[in-house]
């Protein structure tokens, strides 16, 4: 168990150096970062300076070492429009983005859960055809615009919540609503066709003929398992979670990562768009390397096949 | 192929005569619908004008999407009221025609999605036939990079993008594709897992063919009807992933209209100018709709063992 843990610990910091380079060259695809910082009354001296300001003078090998190193230090750099340490930034950050996400989480998750297995075990049946259709819609509607939608009628046309940006317990209730609604429909779909799986299998049917309660079999002896399916999606669900908190905050001015993050991508703040990414890379990595160490503890053979 | 097909026939066939008349008649109408609908956007995008065949005049817009009109704007749909027949679903803030908007906002989401489609199932297919028969470190490693990149944000490396090559139409397909490939490779390579054991790839190997023969040959067609289905299912994940990147601003820039650049337009006229934002988001959940419902039609039909995707 030890070796594989630590040989998968070394796929994942090589994969981080991949992505680290990847994400150095993509913000140097377009040749010059020094062009875009550049105003219309720049002379030719203030580039070649803004160039030497951000060490673009260097050599692209010598460049890629500065910036590896820098980040290993925890040193991801300046902000070029807020001139402060983009460090800084998220750190004053993450804490709004975690209020938001962790109650939409645990609403989405729970909802999926009863929904999910309401589906499962009324196949075909009312309920069961309400909750696809739910999903269905859900997954078909943009989160953008169900949110912009719920601000109309709450907001403008009933009142009931403000509209945006953070304050009391009423400024949560619509962000974290509309980020769950983004997130719940994945989830609930993937709890249902796991759930039917498990309820087909013969564990199941062994209980049946043991003649244990129909509640105790669905609740306890098929969920339980069910609730490993999240687990093999859970870097997908992660990335949702991303893509959902960054469009959500941007709808109510939200604080949060993803609200300096596309304030950051309008103004082209590179340095500040570069640390978010590698700040998910490095979740998304110990996301992945957690989930794979968990397989391997419940499914010893994964251990020995990979190792 | 043709063993195939008669296979999934055999298991699809007795569960579709159990049926009621009723759910027979509502699994027509989820695949009639859909296609009636996709086939109409794609005409519409395919014609909104003809500029394309050399005839910039012909268009089957009312108007042209880009053409400011500030003494119109602002003009609600003809039912509502103040509205007229001339701006059939109104104007935004610049006077733009709204439903002109929207024809010319269908070609650019159905391009994206169709020019990523083929980049990624290319790539995809091509990463998940290596990884699957070659097996090993090859295998190991190719899957390696699969995990991450699903599990990485696509807004994210949009957004990289964005700031350093600026919002294109060019910068959208390259971010959506950069990591759009692995659920392909995912799921090709488990199929060429699956078929490298059949007994006709140990006979194509008994009498020498090349591994590179076999995998064009002999694995790629046995993984047509799975690859179909992604490609299908796709086509709704994708018009939602460039509407929300045009929607932040990261995605096709102004004024050229995207379904998702129109609702920022109207993200904060909602109280006085509904009709901006709300047109574009139907158009936008009806296409995904559609999209999701054909690919779900279609792997019922083609390979029901599918069913988790």
């Amino acid at each position: 168990m030890v070796r594989f843990i630590l040989i998968r610990l070394l796929q994942s910091v090589i994969a981080l150096v991949g992505i680290a380079m990847l994400i150095f060259i993509l913000v140097r695809v377009s040749g010059d970062p020094a062009l875009m910082l550049a105003t219309a009354t720049s002379t030719t001296e203030d580039i070649q300076q803004i160039r030497v300001n951000l060490g673009l003078d260097k050599s692209i090998p010598e460049q890629f070492w500065i910036f590896v190193s820098d980040v290993l230090k925890g040193d991801l750099g300046e902000s070029l429009f807020k001139k402060k340490p983009v460090t800084g930034m998220i750190g004053a950050a993450l804490p709004n983005s975690l209020k938001l996400i962790i109650p939409s989480w645990g609403i989405a998750m729970l909802g999926a859960l009863l929904l999910g297995v309401l589906g499962a075990t009324r196949r075909d049946g009312l309920l069961d055809n309400g909750v696809k259709f739910v999903a269905i819609l859900g997954q078909a509607l943009p989160g953008f615009w169900v949110a912009i939608v719920a601000v109309y009628f709450f907001s403008v046309r009933w009142q009931l919540l403000p509209t945006s940006s953070m304050g009391g317990i009423d400024h949560y209730v619509l962000p974290v609503f509309t980020l769950a609604f983004f997130l719940l429909p994945g989830m609930m779909r993937l709890v249902r066709s796991s759930m039917m799986d498990i309820l087909d299998s013969e564990y199941i049917m062994l209980a049946r003929i043991k003649g244990l309660p129909e509640r105790i079999i669905i609740w306890k002896h098929a969920l339980r398992n069910a609730l490993i399916a999240p687990l093999t999606v859970a870097g997908m669900l992660f990335a949702m979670m991303i893509t959902g908190a960054v469009v959500i905050e941007t709808v109510f001015s939200w604080p949060g990562i993803g609200w300096i993050l596309v304030e950051g991508v309008l103004a082209r703040d590179f340095p500040l768009v570069q640390a978010i990414t590698i700040m998910v890379a490095v979740l998304v990595l110990g996301i992945n390397l957690l989930v794979d160490i968990t397989y391997a503890y419940i499914d010893p053979r994964i251990r020995y096949q990979q190792t | 192929m043709q063993e195939k097909d008669s296979d999934s026939e055999i298991t699809t066939n007795p569960v579709v005569s159990n049926l009621s008349r009723r759910t027979r008649i509502l699994r027509k109408l989820t695949f009639i619908v859909p296609v009636t609908v996709l086939s109409l956007i794609i005409l519409m995008a395919i014609f909104a004008d003809l500029a394309w065949l050399g005839f910039p005049d012909v268009r089957l817009s009312p108007y042209d999407p880009v053409k400011m009109s500030l003494p119109d704007r602002l003009t609600p749909p003809f039912w509502a009221e103040g509205g007229s027949t001339e701006h059939i679903l109104g104007t935004d803030k610049m006077g733009r025609d709204i439903l002109s908007r929207l024809i010319f906002g269908a070609r650019i989401s159905i391009s994206v999605s169709l020019l990523v489609i083929a980049i990624t199932a290319a790539v995809g297919t091509i990463l998940g036939i290596l990884g699957g028969y070659l097996g090993g470190r090859t295998e190991a490693f190719l899957m390696r990079i699969t995990d991450i990149s699903m599990a990485f944000p696509p807004i994210l490396v949009a957004m990289l993008l964005c700031v350093s090559m600026g919002p294109s139409f060019v910068t959208v397909v390259l971010a959506i594709s950069l990591l759009g490939w692995a659920p392909y490779a995912r799921l090709i390579r488990g199929e060429a897992l699956r078929i490298r054991e059949e007994d006709f790839i140990a006979q194509a190997r008994i009498i020498g063919t090349s591994p590179l023969r076999t995998m064009v040959r002999h694995i790629f067609p046995n993984i047509i009807n799975p690859l179909i289905i992604v490609m299908t299912l796709q086509i709704g994940l994708l018009i939602i992933t460039e509407a929300t990147l045009s929607f932040l601003g990261v995605g096709i820039p102004p004024p050229a209209p995207s379904w998702g650049n129109m609702v920022n337009d109207g993200r904060n006229l909602v109280d006085t100018a509904w009709w901006i934002s709300t047109f574009p988001g139907v158009a936008i959940a009806l296409v995904v709709m559609s999209g999701n419902f054909f690919g779900d039609w279609l792997r019922d039909k083609l390979d029901p063992r599918l069913r988790q995707l």
